[in-house]
């Protein structure tokens, strides 16, 4: 879908869907909502709608942002401590390499 | 698919021309640049409760310059100072010892070693095999017989290095020295040895080891893997399998197998040995004095034992067990032990009257045979009369036949014996037959060296098959003259009558003949006879005695199969029940599956035909399950039961090609990366000035048109 050429009103309805599916444990749709909306929020001259976008961004943004910090916590501690946690970490596993501990 | 017909073979034609063009084209550039060693055996991991021993490489491979190893001095090159880490080292068999694969094993310059195994073993002997096998699953232990635990008086193999049981983290190739390690040693010379000790230049040969293991860790750790992927995967990737198959037993008197547990009236003397070996390498385990010298004579005296036992029957039955994977922790009689405690098996431990068992006897030469008992049981009073009663009734044999059979000098442990898992549960009086007093007289117990050259099973090099198997051998005849003498003994400690013994004799040749086909060619006119004619093409496979796994899991190995209808032919009957009759002999009312065998055998194939007369032998020999009970119980990591298992692998090979060194490597990775960045340029360039350069030819076609 082309934004240029919807109109506002559709574009805050979007931009205000994608914000919303977010919150379903989805980051990835705010990191779409943020891509996609970033010009209409911060770049493209004001509108009426655009308040209501650029506030969607950045909660948008902050959402994200977390769920990359938590993330990549997560992963860092799952990949070195692995190994030590033995049993527990076999069952917190979904695939484990073969042949490595 | 048939009005196709005819389009079929064109685009097929089309097809496997395109395929093969590619096949050939790409097969010649592999051939081109690496040469495949075909003729090696791998080290393989192996896993218990608590522990990984073996060898793996990397996942694509471990490669490394190659080094031969002649003196002292190769070794620090390899060590220390050689320029082009990691090597890949090659040696004779005579570097293959604990000193130096200590030092290489704890060294990182190292990526794989290949050892060049000859057919005789070094005279001062050699074992990879620990100095006391199986120390933690036999009966002595800090509760029963402290002193004697842990092998505290005797070291039963003094030789043992325990390399076998070691952990290494490169791989270990064992070759043949033929026309290959020819290839290899002359691929060194010409490349990789400079004059005078310098640094040889590049191109350099490279040996790459293939043999990465799925399994890591401990049994424990594998076995939950394994059920992780078959609970959770589509496409299970199993990491390891445990170590199974079966034991084969026969019965002097059938039982009836349809009843398990307790057998009123029922008292049966066990005559045991083991069936399996190993050694550092993977599915080789010839075992010849290790194992085969004791199953063959016990084969033997059961034939000598039956026709005389059967006319007479003694009165207490005799029970001949064959165990399996005894040298991984007694998987075997571990579970029989089991399956007798929990009524899972033809009769209790209630019905077991004693034991006999034949450990190592091949190498006793007719000088002395000695009877190993247990000094913690015979201190019960009772234990201590049946133990005399075996011994006087060996002696008495023994006597008879002017052989010398003792009891070792001083009061010592039992040595490594399946005997050992009935005594961890109920003082079973018993006794161990073996030709060595204290250590083990075998030199090279559970190595590859354990081979018929060292029972000396050999014959000159211009017989025919079937003088070989005429051939009565040294060997042979002595292993005869122990058969004769557990036979009667048997025969006596069942009960049977004093002047009948002199009627049982082991057969030499019969002998002979079992040790031809178990250590030199199973694939001979008598084992072919003796087997079923449709599996005929397992006797031309090599035979192992290593346990092994199964896959399906109810498998038979294919020599315990064999192994099975040797032992059904040499006690059985034969009969004249037809194929179908044999196969279901249920129908007929004098037969009866519970108490026999059937087997359908191909029977002998004189000289003018071709098939052979095949006909049904009927035997009490019956296969027995030998699968560890800490897998039923799913106890992976068991102090009391065998927990072993193999490692999965994907690959395993081994090949040598030439390596340039690393600059070339990378300038032609740097030229490759160029030509291509240059193609894009000049490509960009012409299409957008594509009007210009073109221009012209353009004018020239639409004046044409």
């Amino acid at each position: 879908m082309n934004l240029e050429r919807i109109p506002n009103e559709e574009k805050l309805c979007l931009c205000r869907k994608y914000y919303l599916g977010g919150f379903a444990f989805l980051p990835f749709l705010w990191l779409v909502n943020v891509v996609w909306f970033f010009k209409e929020a911060f770049v493209k001259p004001a509108y009426t709608e655009q308040c209501q976008i650029k506030a969607y961004v950045k909660k948008s943004a902050l959402g994200l942002l977390v769920w990359v910090a938590v993330l990549t916590t997560w992963i860092t501690i799952y990949q070195q401590f692995r190994t030590e946690w033995g049993e527990v970490g076999d069952y917190l596993s979904f695939t484990i390499p073969i042949g490595t501990q | 698919m048939r009005r196709m017909g005819p389009e079929i073979p064109k685009w097929f034609m089309i097809l496997s021309v395109c395929w093969l063009y590619k096949g050939v084209t790409c097969n010649s550039v592999e051939q081109k640049i690496y040469v495949a060693l075909n003729n090696t055996v791998p080290c393989v991991r192996l896993l218990n409760a608590t522990h990984q021993i073996g060898c793996q490489s990397l996942k694509s491979g471990s490669t490394g310059v190659l080094h031969v190893l002649q003196s002292e001095a190769d070794l620090d090159w390899v060590l220390s100072t050689g320029p082009h880490p990691p090597y890949m080292v090659f040696m004779e068999a005579s570097f293959f010892n604990n000193v130096t694969m200590m030092r290489l094993k704890n060294s990182t310059r190292v990526a794989g070693v290949a050892v060049v195994i000859p057919n005789t073993g070094p005279a001062q002997g050699y074992s990879p095999h620990t100095g006391c096998p199986n120390q933690n699953t036999g009966v002595y232990s800090e509760k029963y017989g402290p002193l004697l635990a842990n092998c505290n008086n005797t070291v039963w193999n003094p030789l043992g290095n325990g390399l076998s049981y070691e952990d290494f983290r490169f791989p270990i190739f064992s070759l043949k020295d033929d026309n290959e390690t020819e290839v290899i040693r002359k691929c060194f010379e010409d490349h990789n040895v400079a004059a005078n000790g310098s640094a040889p230049q590049y191109p350099l040969c490279a040996m790459q080891l293939f043999s990465h293991m799925s399994a890591v860790i401990d049994t424990p750790t594998c076995m939950r893997r394994n059920h992780l992927q078959n609970s959770f995967s589509i496409n299970p990737d199993m990491v390891c399998d445990p170590l199974r198959d079966y034991n084969v037993i026969a019965y002097l008197r059938p039982v009836n197998t349809s009843t398990k547990g307790h057998k009123a009236n029922e008292s049966v003397v066990i005559a045991a040995t083991r069936l399996d070996g190993r050694s550092f390498f993977w599915d080789i385990a010839p075992a010849a004095e290790g194992t085969v010298a004791g199953f063959v004579t016990l084969l033997a005296a059961a034939h000598a034992l039956f026709p005389v036992a059967q006319e007479v029957p003694p009165p207490r039955n005799i029970l001949f067990t064959f165990f399996q994977g005894e040298t991984f922790d007694y998987i075997g009689s571990s579970r029989m032990v089991y399956d007798m405690q929990n009524k899972k098996f033809e009769i209790d431990l209630d019905n077991v009257h004693s034991v006999l068992e034949l450990g190592q006897v091949g190498l006793w030469n007719r000088q002395k045979l000695w009877m190993h008992s247990d000094p913690i049981s015979r201190l019960n009073s009772s234990v201590e009369e049946e133990v005399g009663n075996l011994v006087n009734n060996i002696k008495f044999v023994a006597s008879q036949m002017n052989l010398s059979v003792e009891e070792p000098s001083v009061s010592q442990a039992l040595p490594p014996s399946s005997f050992q898992r009935f005594l961890r549960v109920r003082p079973v009086p018993g006794i161990v037959i073996a030709d060595h007093e204290a250590a083990f007289v075998n030199r090279y117990y559970e190595s590859i060296y354990d081979n018929a050259e060292y029972l000396n099973v050999a014959y000159p090099s211009n017989m025919s098959e079937a003088e070989q198997l005429d051939t009565v051998t040294d060997t042979a005849r002595s292993l005869a003259e122990a058969a004769t003498l557990v036979a009667r003994s048997l025969y006596k400690q069942a009960g049977g009558s004093d002047p009948l013994l002199s009627n049982i004799t082991a057969d030499p040749k019969i002998v002979t003949q079992l040790l031809y086909g178990f250590l030199i060619q199973p694939n001979n006119s008598w084992f072919r006879a003796l087997f079923r004619p449709d599996h005929q093409q397992v006797l031309k496979g090599v035979q192992s005695n290593y346990v092994g796994v199964r896959m399906p899991e109810n498998a038979v190995k294919e020599s315990t199969l064999l192994f099975q209808y040797i032992l059904a032919n040499l006690t059985g009957k034969a009969t004249n029940l037809t194929q179908s009759q044999c196969q279901n002999p249920s129908d007929l009312p004098e037969e009866s599956k519970d108490l026999y065998s059937y087997m359908w055998v191909k029977g002998p194939v004189s000289a003018n035909e071709t098939e052979g007369s095949p006909y049904c032998v009927r035997a009490s020999t019956r296969l027995h399950e030998a699968y560890s009970p800490a897998f039923l119980l799913s106890d992976y990591a068991s102090k009391e039961y065998s927990t072993w298992t193999e490692s999965r692998w994907k690959v395993i090979k081994a090949r040598i090609f030439l390596v340039a060194s690393q600059e070339l490597e990378m300038l032609t990775l740097g030229v490759g990366v160029a030509v291509l960045l240059v193609s894009l340029l000049v490509t960009y360039f012409m299409s957008s000035k594509a009007e210009i350069l073109f221009s012209s030819a353009r004018e020239t076609s639409t004046t044409t048109y």
